[in-house]
């Protein structure tokens, strides 16, 4: 009888908790599905549409009233439907090898059958192509640009070993002024500079709350896990620069600030603190959730959601147009694997983390060519374990589930052992 | 010949050259890929030694890369850890595609050397933009260089190494012209060492050799028998296998031309008289045929492909690459396609480190020639 | 005019014998590891069986790996360019023809004529050659002749959907411990290799119409998903296992 107020309580948590994630997730769903729609109807509206890569200057497309698509974003959708492994096979078939990037073979195929969860995206009337991330996206929207036959820009920010050079602020200054040249005679208007640096104010200014909600995770128990955090990239990736995206990481925050000093956490028991690598193994986060949850194991940072906030010490806010050069080209994935490293050790310290999960990414080599080296240095410097899984982001194929989850279960008792659980 | 013969001793074991001319005081600079301004290196007075995956099985390697990493990137960390290229005084990692930029990091970190240098070049080499940016680089690079060697590099002998580049690249193309024309005239697994040779041997004993060796050719004219007509162009990035001449040979077809990096991709093009070295030296890269890995137009490879077989009357294209190589992999399905609508026979090789077994070669091969 | 042509496959070694344009008679042996004794044998034995001597024998074309063993050929040819051949005498309709042998398979289309217009092979990986199905016959304790028949029962194919042959290996046993049934578990596999096989043939493109030769020819479970992935009707024909045999013993008419 004494149990029955506690056993109550207990359940009225739970479905309230499950009530404001359902609550978040539809709001995300809905602001998404109006997204696309307007994309899709651009041509209705009069607006244009440009393809854009996840690490490109987006801000002048906004300022431009141009409605920025993401092919890359697309992908993680089609992973996250498990539509990836069909689209896959049909850009094989059309002679693209299965060792190729799964975001770009899927997008290929997409393209030419209308597939994926939304039936494909809407044409791009243009194509803006920055390298910051890969040399493969050169690649990809070069296909793009023979197939849709639509003008191509190419944002080339040098690859930064060891430091930011003069030579390369000047070349990626100048760029910006032919990518303004480029939209002014896409869009057949001149750029409004005014409107160009209220958008620069806002995409600062979501990058900060963005950081400030990733940094909630810091605390224990982590109001937020990775997993959410891949879900509420969304915004920040696709419409960074808008009012929209504000409004929704504020709110984001303070819920997370109010979890945080109710002291509650996003996994029921967390004991064991991790960070993740590289971007998601989309078609399985749940099951990834699930299985690092039960060993009561909270995915409490990653170093791919933070990328979208990572270069803000290069942004200068009375000058965000200059500081674009600088902003866009020293990125987490266009500097040194020691830079990196160095990035990671940072990361491990702010969040108390006890191992590291990797997620050796067949599709991406800048981000998993060098988690070895990455690896060791963890490694030696900080003690704790680091896990690998072979795997890749959208190619289901490539997912060998009793071989992860085997490795996920040896990993966590090494951790347990350490902790001495 | 006499001097195919070096060549070929070169090509056996090409660390053992190395350390030869390290004996001999040499300064030995490593480099990759046929961006690197060799001009730049051999005028601070050092010998410019290009780095190829070290054959065989990969063992340190697998440490730090991944299995889905080309063999060339795998290879050449492979032979730096080993030990193999302990001769170097230094090492040159121009820009070129996700993998070499990852491994020029990864040797940075765990291959000791003198000295490392990074040279950037654009990915865009059609803008203006980009072409300062590659000055500014080139500028930076032969600083960076002078001041790792201790030496000076004046403008005189910049000028002097165009020359003699310039001379070399000229040879090397010549020997193509003289195959094109009569392709009995030499082997093709000798075209390839003389070719590959040339980017690891001496380059003054080279000024002087590839002539003997066109002269020589140039007698044979003649006499030479009018072979086969299954010619053949082989398109891709470095090849590293010479036996795939001596396939080709055998199963009735030959190559009279190709579209390699370590092969015309290297000699095309000559650096221009100009006033500023390394301005003609920029120019040279802008202007020379595109690797997949940079950008230079969307259909550039294509068209310059079709104009290759036109010019070469070839019959058919063997596209030869590197399992992995995701810039190659990503222009074949478009290159592919306008050699279709050609109705030029084709075929694609994705080969790792080893070839496959020769049986499946010659398999592929004459099935091939007998479409052609 | 009598030709004989000899196929020297990895597993098993094939003879056919035409003579003024009919198929006179073949044979399958297994190779075993000698391919100059398995060539010589099955011609000799063939020879024997049909009652021919060895001088009636105008023109011998040799096909198949141990093709340059067989040291009484007067032609050894590719067995690409001898499929296409077999499976346009056969059918001089055939546009495409694919074969599934045992390590490795092909696809290649034809011209009006029976001409290898163009072609593409997988030999670097079991997956989407014969050896997957022994493999994953093993695996599930079935005769590989049974896959055919018994995959035909299936009400709900299973999804197997690793690349690789081993891992695709412990998908099955997983989803034998799960209680999948048997029906269930083969037709995925053939979906597996149906699929794998129409993704290389789709490359070429191919086009109607659409022959299948090789061992795995005889599996009617494969044929069927070959046909649901390529969305195109996929012909066998009764000799497909000796097509490559009678491909080289028709090359051998043209042969001076």
């Amino acid at each position: 009888m004494n149990k029955m107020p506690e056993i109550i309580l207990f359940f009225f948590a739970k479905i309230k908790k499950l009530a404001l994630r359902f609550k978040k997730r539809k709001k995300m769903k809905e602001i998404m599905t109006v997204y696309y729609m307007e994309a899709k109807s651009a041509s209705v509206s009069g607006r244009k549409v440009a393809w854009i890569t996840s690490g490109g200057p987006v801000e002048p497309l906004i300022a431009m009233d141009v409605i920025p698509v993401y092919p890359e974003n697309h992908g993680a959708m089609i992973g996250a439907s498990k539509m990836g492994t069909d689209l896959c096979e049909k850009s094989e078939s059309m002679g693209y090898s299965s060792d190729l990037c799964s975001y770009a073979r899927s997008d290929i195929a997409c393209a030419t059958v209308n597939g994926g969860p939304i039936g494909g995206l809407p044409r791009p009337d243009m194509l803006v192509c920055c390298n910051n991330i890969c040399g493969t996206v050169l690649k990809w929207y070069e296909v793009q640009a023979r197939y849709f036959n639509v003008p191509l820009f190419i944002f080339d920010t040098p690859f930064c070993h060891m430091g930011y050079s003069e030579e390369v602020q000047r070349y990626v200054r100048r760029q910006l002024d032919e990518y303004v040249l480029f939209l002014e005679k896409a869009c057949g208007r001149k750029m409004d500079s005014n409107h160009l640096k209220a958008v620069g104010k806002l995409s600062l200014e979501g990058q900060r709350l963005w950081q400030a909600v990733l940094a909630t995770a810091a605390n224990k128990p982590a109001p937020l896990t990775a997993f959410d955090a891949f879900y509420h990239l969304a915004l920040i990736v696709t419409l960074r620069g808008t009012p929209l995206v504000i409004d929704y990481y504020s709110q984001l925050l303070e819920k997370m600030k109010d979890r945080v000093a109710r002291g509650i956490g996003a996994i029921p028991n967390e004991k064991y603190r991790l960070l993740w690598d590289n971007i998601p193994i989309w078609p399985r986060t749940r099951w990834l959730s699930e299985k690092l949850a039960s060993h009561d194991a909270c995915l409490v940072a990653d170093t791919y959601t933070s990328a979208w906030c990572g270069t803000m010490k290069y942004i200068d806010e009375n000058n965000f147009f200059d500081s674009m050069a600088e902003a866009y080209t020293r990125i987490y994935l266009n500097i040194g694997v020691d830079e990196m490293a160095r990035t990671v050790l940072e990361m491990v310290d702010m969040y108390k983390v006890d191992g590291i999960v990797m997620h050796s990414n067949r599709s991406c080599k800048p981000y998993s060519l060098g988690q070895y080296d990455i690896q060791k240095i963890v490694e030696k410097k900080r003690e704790i374990p680091c896990l690998m899984i072979e795997a890749d982001m959208v190619d289901e194929r490539s997912f060998s589930e009793s071989q992860v989850s085997t490795r996920i279960d040896a990993f966590m008792e090494i951790i347990k052992q350490r902790k001495g659980s | 010949m006499k001097q195919l013969d070096e060549f070929r001793e070169i090509l056996k074991d090409p660390a053992s050259y190395g350390r030869n001319l390290k004996e001999q005081r040499r300064r030995i600079v490593g480099y990759f890929c046929s961006y690197t301004p060799e001009e730049i290196i051999y005028a601070a007075g050092a010998h410019p030694f290009r780095i190829f995956a070290a054959g065989g099985n990969i063992h340190f390697a697998d440490a730090h890369f991944q299995s889905y990493c080309c063999s060339l990137v795998r290879g050449a960390l492979e032979g730096a850890l080993a030990g193999n290229l302990d001769f170097l005084d230094g090492a040159v990692f121009p820009h070129t595609c996700d993998s070499i930029q990852r491994l020029s990091d990864i040797w940075r970190m765990n291959v000791k050397g003198p000295f490392h240098v990074d040279v950037v070049l654009p990915v865009k080499l059609d803008t203006e933009s980009a072409k300062a940016y590659m000055i500014d680089v080139l500028k930076k690079f032969r600083h960076d260089l002078a001041s790792h060697l201790r030496v000076e590099i004046t403008d005189n002998k910049l000028k002097n190494a165009i020359k003699t580049f310039n001379a070399i690249r000229g040879s090397l193309k010549r020997l193509y012209e003289l195959k094109v024309e009569n392709p009995g005239i030499i082997g093709g697994s000798d075209l390839y060492a003389i070719v590959k040779a040339s980017m690891m041997i001496d380059r003054d004993y080279l000024s002087k050799a590839l002539p003997a060796v066109i002269e020589e050719l140039e007698r044979k004219r003649g006499n030479a028998n009018p072979y086969t007509d299954k010619r053949i162009i082989l398109a891709g990035g470095a090849c590293n296998h010479p036996d795939i001449y001596r396939i080709i040979e055998e199963s009735g077809g030959v190559v009279v031309w190709d579209d390699f990096c370590t092969g015309s991709r290297y000699f095309e093009e000559t650096a221009r008289d100009n006033a500023d070295p390394i301005a003609a030296i920029a120019t040279r890269y802008m202007d020379k045929p595109v690797c997949p890995a940079k950008h230079a137009g969307i259909f550039t490879r294509g068209e310059n492909l079709l104009k290759m077989i036109k010019e070469k009357n070839a019959r058919g294209v063997v596209f030869f690459f590197l399992k992995f190589c995701d810039p190659h992999a990503f222009d074949y399905p478009y290159m592919k396609e306008f050699l279709d609508r050609e109705g030029i026979p084709n075929m694609i090789l994705e080969v790792e480190d080893q070839l496959p077994s020769e049986g499946q070669l010659r398999t592929r091969f004459e099935t091939f020639v007998d479409m052609l | 005019m009598l030709t004989v042509g000899i196929d020297i496959g990895s597993i098993t070694t094939k003879a056919a014998v035409i003579a003024d344009g009919q198929i006179r008679g073949t044979s399958v042996i297994f190779t075993g590891y000698n391919a100059q004794q398995a060539g010589t044998k099955v011609y000799e034995e063939l020879l024997q069986q049909l009652g021919i001597k060895k001088s009636d024998v105008s023109k011998v074309v040799s096909t198949g790996y141990g093709r340059n063993s067989v040291k009484f050929m007067d032609k050894a040819l590719t067995e690409i360019i001898c499929h296409g051949s077999g499976a346009y005498y056969l059918n001089p309709r055939v546009r495409s023809v694919i074969d599934i042998g045992g390590q490795d398979s092909k696809a290649m289309v034809l011209d009006e004529r029976g001409k290898v217009k163009n072609f593409t092979m997988n030999d670097k990986c079991a997956a989407g050659t014969g050896r997957f199905l022994e493999v994953m016959a093993r695996a599930l304790e079935v005769d590989l002749d049974g896959f055919g028949p018994l995959s035909l029962r299936a009400g709900d194919p299973s999804r197997i959907s690793s690349l690789c042959t081993v891992f695709a290996e412990s998908e099955v046993i997983s989803l034998i411990s799960k209680g999948e049934k048997r029906e269930n578990i083969i037709a995925g596999i053939h979906d597996s290799i149906a699929a794998r096989i129409a993704a290389m043939a789709s490359r070429l493109p191919i086009a109607p119409l659409v022959v299948m030769t090789g061992g795995v020819a005889k599996n009617i479970g494969v044929v069927k998903a070959l046909e649901r992935k390529l969305g195109m009707a996929v012909e066998v024909s009764e000799y497909a296992q000796v097509n490559g045999a009678i491909g080289a013993a028709v090359l051998a008419t043209g042969l001076k």
